[in-house]
């Protein structure tokens, strides 16, 4: 039912023909502590994406505040520039199939050849890389659409120049002629001449968002990443501003990276959604395929917590707990400290018998320090024996989740130290789950799943 | 629905309202003209209901909330007129607020009005309740009832908590300012000196603090303090803040969105207030967080018998939590109805356009139903229909007149003129096509 | 927290750009005059410029040096309403009249020269500071926090006095002290501002930084500069006039703090008239520069201007 929603655009959309290839993408912000501006951490704003945009459709990118989307909207966009990874702008299959390969090998195992091969290829496609004329066909071809309307607009500048400043910068027009292409990209987005000569704060929230889309078309670019371009909207004006992109994105075959919070705007508008979870996808697939047979817990837990589609596929209460530091991300799965059906696989590890003793009135108080072998094995010292056992005692009953309490390998108390050990768990990868749909849990419910 | 019960001296056979707006007008000034954003809206908050306000920006839902705390800034503000009704209650005594027969399980019973001790009258609007105007109440008498009768929980609690203190002496606050001799009580302080007193209910405490630490007194005052931590821990935890001893000691900044929202919560329901003032208080949330919250209020709200007023823009969120809404528009309440009525039968063209424009599943994709057109300008509006301009269904006498509301199905107010004609105006022909 | 719909004014179609901009200097010029307190100012303003710029018209030229004091030997401390000297004459024979005019002419020079100066370079320093960031940004940041924290009087007479008595030092002396004001606010000012997103929005559409910086940024941060500026007008003769009072100016020449210096001695001898027509003139200049300013703060106030 949901699935018919939404072809409109995609039989258009060629299976083959990506846009842009985003590979392996990693942003990571340092933290800085003190007088001497230490490099103490890094937060991991966006830790290891990868995902494709076809020519002509829309891609959904969903997740809470936080999860990294508008970091990841930056690095598209041009904005920021990767910490490691790549974003790759239109590339011909055959190149791409060329650069998965070489991108595949291990860095120590390329040879010489793959090595300029790389370079070649990244030199004229890499959006941090590229330069010159590689870069300004880039920067004409994809765009940007704000959220905040009032903040992307100069309070200085005229309509006239804020929507003709992309044609004057590339040189498309000047004069009369700029003037007249201007009342032209305003009246595509339902304005017009007489808006010309006015400030933007003479405009109401909803106006002022087709100016920045009148901008954003003004050099008739291929890509446009909207950032969450209706959220400080009213759901009236929001269905206008829908309405108005979706029917540009059809009149001039416009592919969309449709950046959002909200659930019921980005089934509208999605053709593929991705899903991410603390700077990582949780899962990705086609449109009718998340919303119905969603494959990991969070999509499910997103679903349900949202007003309008309360039809879960596992009866969940909502979410408990909140999102773990981004600069100290969970090793295993990222979202199984907040996971309903958790598994001992799920990567449990010492922080979350830290974390769930500090929800515990009077032991946390007695811990003194903790030192770590790794991620899953650490000594726990308290200040005196009692906090020690008490602790030890905890860990064996049902005080603790479950799952972790069968993660645990080892608990040993020497004195007023406690030994922990999770069992170690590699990081999840996405797997695939069905066509183009791919979710990074270790649970498979596919399986499980009665077909509808 | 009757209040039986031989603890008040009044025994109305009818549950009153426990807020009635009436007619209320909050004009601004500003450079361009008076800015009409609360233009004659009325309504009322049942005893024990939820009731939501809903509309979309500027159009004075923020405002009326306010406008019961008397937080609109004045000037710019004007209170060009109305009222607002407030029937404080009073502990149950019967029961000692534990919920009884009495109270209904709510813990609390309508104070008796002083005027007429119950038998109806003037003052209390033939209600036999203790009634108080709370635009009309001075400062002093207003202080009595904010945090304690009537609570607010605001959108960003980030802003709302004070940084600079601990959640710990933020809720305090309204223990001190509230529930002085409770307090005193549980710390077993009987013949509680004046300085305690003082520093209980004065909130600059330095100099009282001071001297209280002076050995002789400094074992009455801890008293004290260890009674205050019991009851903000136990305010805390009923809003399932885990391990709350340790989250006093936190500062707003250590602790997520969630958290300090659960906080303002516990902070609003402390005194156990007749109406809890909710505005936009998930909007700045996370989904997953929001739906936590929500459930958390729906559950308090159960358990307390409070009355809500619950502001938000989101008509599907609304439809979660509230018995009862009122739609605005532009400074009026265009609609109000039960929950389902506005949801099943919406009889107002802005709200019909309000329900199709979120985008659902059925909808084709750049087919949402949008409202044509901005929301007006309110400065000086004429009078007619504050949505003529925007409306499908758009007559003349829409542009002539003013519809004000009238119920056209039990319990379900509209003001148009589809629904009831001007007076003197013959039905317009174009209102019989059908309502989509 | 109450969001009012602002007034979209009607704005017939054929517009143009020079129109509106016209238009909107026209509105912010005429919510100016709307304040009492900055009219007197823009009127004291207006009338101690005319007598700077007349100068020559109003007082005869000395020669060959017109910024030179002339001497009438014949009437010295001369009291006011004396035949040729209407405000009287100082001890050593100095026309006080055509010292306050003439002294204009001197401050008027003073303060444009010494607020060009500082502007340009303060601006250029805090542009350069807050919009590279980074080491740059630290090492003129500390330069300058060097620089503010000495206090502005004692910094400027030590220059003057380490640089020896003369008018150029003192030019010298006070551009050197306060440029660092003009680089503090205005890195604060780039800071915040090239955090908004249409300056994103520039980078996207492709434009350079140069043009980013002078279209989005350098437009949106140079308000209280030119308040300060306005402020700075009036402080700076303040300043100037009491390093010329302290003696760091050459003896002789047109400036009020030199002439209340010459004046001094005679007070107690009850020639008070040499010291207090300059005296008061300094006051003048700096409460009208100062009552300007104040007005053309609220009026450029961002947040009042949007709702205009």
């Amino acid at each position: 039912m949901t699935g018919a929603v939404g072809l409109g655009t995609s039989a258009l959309v060629q299976d083959d023909d990506i846009l842009l290839a985003v590979r392996d993408l990693k942003k990571h912000f340092p933290v800085k502590e003190g007088a001497l501006q230490q490099v103490v951490g890094q937060v991991k704003a966006v830790d290891g994406v990868s995902f494709d945009l076809r020519r002509g459709e829309t891609v959904g990118l969903v997740g809470e505040s936080g999860c990294g989307k508008t970091t990841l909207g930056r690095c598209v966009s041009g904005l920021t520039d990767p910490t490691f990874g790549g974003v790759y702008f239109s590339l011909p299959t055959d190149k791409r199939r060329q650069l998965d390969e070489l991108l595949a090998l291990p860095a120590g195992l390329r040879t010489e050849s793959d090595q300029a091969n790389l370079a070649r290829l990244e030199e004229s496609h890499r959006v941090d890389v590229m330069k010159g004329d590689a870069w300004r066909r880039y920067r004409r071809n994809c765009q940007v659409v704000f959220q905040e309307s009032f903040a992307s607009l100069n309070p200085r500048q005229l309509i006239k120049d804020i929507v003709g400043r992309p044609l004057r910068v590339h040189k498309e027009a000047s004069g009369s002629d700029l003037t007249e292409k201007v009342v032209e990209l305003l009246e595509q987005v339902g304005l017009g001449r007489q808006h010309l000569y006015r400030y933007p704060h003479q405009f109401s929230g909803g106006q002022r968002q087709r100016i920045s889309i009148a901008r954003a078309l003004a050099l008739d670019p291929e890509l446009v990443v909207l950032d969450e371009p209706t959220s400080a909207l009213d759901v009236s004006v929001q269905a206008q501003i829908l309405n108005l992109l979706h029917e540009l994105q059809t009149e001039r075959g416009l592919t969309y990276l449709f950046i959002t919070h909200d659930l019921s705007v980005v089934r509208h508008m999605a053709d593929r959604i991705v899903v991410m979870y603390v700077g990582k996808v949780a899962e990705k697939g086609p449109t009718d395929v998340i919303f119905n047979r969603p494959e990991h817990p969070y999509t499910d837990a997103l679903l349900a917590s949202s007003p309008e589609f309360d039809r879960s596929t596992v009866s969940m209460q909502a979410l408990e707990g909140s999102i773990p530091d981004p600069a100290r991300p969970p090793q295993g799965c990222r979202f199984h400290t907040r996971c309903p059906v958790a598994t001992p696989a799920c990567g449990w590890e010492v922080d979350d018998v830290v974390l769930w003793l500090e929800d515990v009135e009077g032991t946390f108080e007695d811990l003194h320090s903790v030192s770590r072998n790794d991620a899953f094995d650490a000594w726990l010292t308290f200040d005196d024996q009692g906090g020690a056992q008490r602790l030890a005692a905890a860990l064996r009953t049902d005080a603790i989740p479950a799952a972790m309490q069968a993660a645990l390998e080892e608990v040993t108390v020497d004195e007023a130290r406690v030994r922990i050990r999770f069992a170690e768990v590699d990081e999840v990868q996405l797997t695939a789950r069905g066509p183009n749909h791919q979710a990074a849990c270790v649970l498979d419910r596919s399986g499980s799943r009665p077909q509808n | 629905m009757s209040l039986a019960g031989a603890d008040s001296a009044t025994q109305p056979t009818e549950r009153v309202a426990v807020a009635s707006v009436e007619d209320l007008r909050v004009h601004f000034r500003s450079k361009a003209g008076t800015v009409h954003a609360v233009d004659g809206v009325s309504f009322d908050i049942a005893d024990g209901e939820t009731l939501g306000l809903v509309g979309e920006t500027g159009c004075g839902k923020s405002v009326t909330a306010r406008s019961f705390l008397r937080l609109v800034p004045m000037p710019p503000g004007i209170q060009a007129g109305g009222s607002i009704m407030f029937r404080p209650h009073r502990s149950c005594s019967a029961c000692r607020g534990e919920g009884c027969e009495v109270c209904r399980h709510s813990g609390r019973v309508p104070e008796a009005c002083q005027a007429c001790s119950g038998t109806g009258c003037e003052k209390c609007e033939q209600t036999g309740q203790h009634t108080v105007d709370l635009l009309t109440l001075s400062e002093k008498q207003l202080q009595d009832i904010r945090g304690n009768r009537i609570a607010m929980i605001f959108q960003d609690p980030g802003k709302a908590l004070n940084p600079a203190l601990p959640i710990r002496d933020q809720v305090a606050e309204v223990f001190y300012q509230h529930r002085t001799h409770d307090l005193l009580a549980d710390a077993g302080l009987d013949d509680a000196g004046p300085l305690l007193i003082r520093r209980a209910t004065l909130k600059t405490r330095r100099f009282e603090d001071a001297i209280l630490a002076l050995p002789p007194l400094r074992a009455r005052r801890n008293k004290l303090m260890a009674a205050v931590d019991t009851r903000i821990a136990d305010a805390l935890a009923e809003t399932q803040i885990p391990n709350p001893r340790k989250v006093m000691d936190r500062y707003p900044h250590e602790l997520s969105g969630g958290m300090r929202q659960r906080v303002m919560i516990a902070q609003a329901l402390a005194c156990d207030p007749d109406l809890l003032i909710a505005d936009e208080p998930t909007t700045a949330l996370d989904v997953t967080v929001q739906a936590r919250i929500l459930e958390l209020v729906r559950e308090l709200q159960q358990r307390h018998k409070t009355s809500v007023l619950y502001i938000s823009h989101d008509l599907s969120l609304v439809r979660e939590v509230c018995d009862r809404i009122a739609v605005m528009y532009a400074g009026r309440i265009v609609e109000v109805a039960a929950t389902e009525s506005i949801f099943d039968d919406p009889r107002h063209p802005y709200t019909q356009g309000l329900l199709a424009a979120i985008p659902a599943a059925t909808h084709e994709r750049g087919a949402l139903v949008a409202i044509a057109g901005n929301v007006p300008e309110l400065i000086d509006p004429p009078p007619a229909c504050r949505f003529a301009g925007r409306c499908d269904y758009e007559a003349s006498a829409c542009r002539e007149n003013d519809p004000t509301l009238a119920q056209v199905a039990p319990a379900h107010d509209v003001a148009c003129f589809i629904h009831h004609p001007a007076p003197g105006e013959e039905r317009n022909p174009s209102f019989d096509r059908p309502l989509r | 927290m109450v969001d009012v719909p602002t007034k979209v004014a009607h704005i017939p179609v054929r517009e143009s750009a020079f129109r509106v901009k016209a238009r909107r200097a026209g509105l912010l010029a005429l919510s100016l005059l709307k304040n009492p307190t900055t009219v007197a100012g823009l009127t004291l303003i207006v009338l101690l410029l005319g007598v700077a710029v007349f100068a020559p018209l109003l007082a005869e030229p000395n020669t060959p040096d017109a910024y030179q004091m002339p001497r009438d030997w014949g009437a010295i401390a001369a009291p006011p309403g004396t035949p040729d000297h209407p405000l009287g004459t100082t001890n050593v024979g100095g026309d006080v009249l055509y010292g306050i005019i003439w002294g204009a002419r001197t401050s008027l020079r003073l303060s444009v020269i010494v607020v060009s100066i500082t502007v340009v370079v303060g601006v250029t320093v805090g542009s350069i500071a807050g919009f590279r960031g980074g080491r740059i940004d630290e090492v003129l940041m500390r330069i300058v926090d060097v620089f503010l924290s000495i206090p502005e009087l004692i910094f400027a007479l030590a220059i003057a006095a380490v640089l020896g008595p003369s008018f150029r030092n003192i030019i010298l002396a006070l551009a050197v002290v306060f440029w660092v004001k003009y680089a503090r606010i205005m890195r604060a000012q780039i800071v915040h501002v090239k955090e908004n997103e249409y300056v994103d929005a520039a980078r996207v559409v492709g434009d350079s930084g140069w043009r980013i910086y002078f279209k989005d940024i350098l437009p949106n941060s140079i308000t209280p500069v030119v308040v300060q500026a306005t402020l700075d007008m009036g402080n700076i003769v303040l300043v100037g006039a009491t390093l010329s009072f302290i003696g760091l100016s050459e003896a002789g020449i047109a400036e009020w703090g030199v002439l209340v210096s010459e004046g001094q001695a005679g007070i107690s001898a009850g020639r008070w008239w040499a010291s207090t027509f300059p005296g008061l003139m300094v006051f003048l200049w700096a409460l009208a520069f100062n009552l300007f300013g104040d007005g053309l703060r609220d009026v450029l106030d961002p947040k009042t201007e949007t709702s205009r």
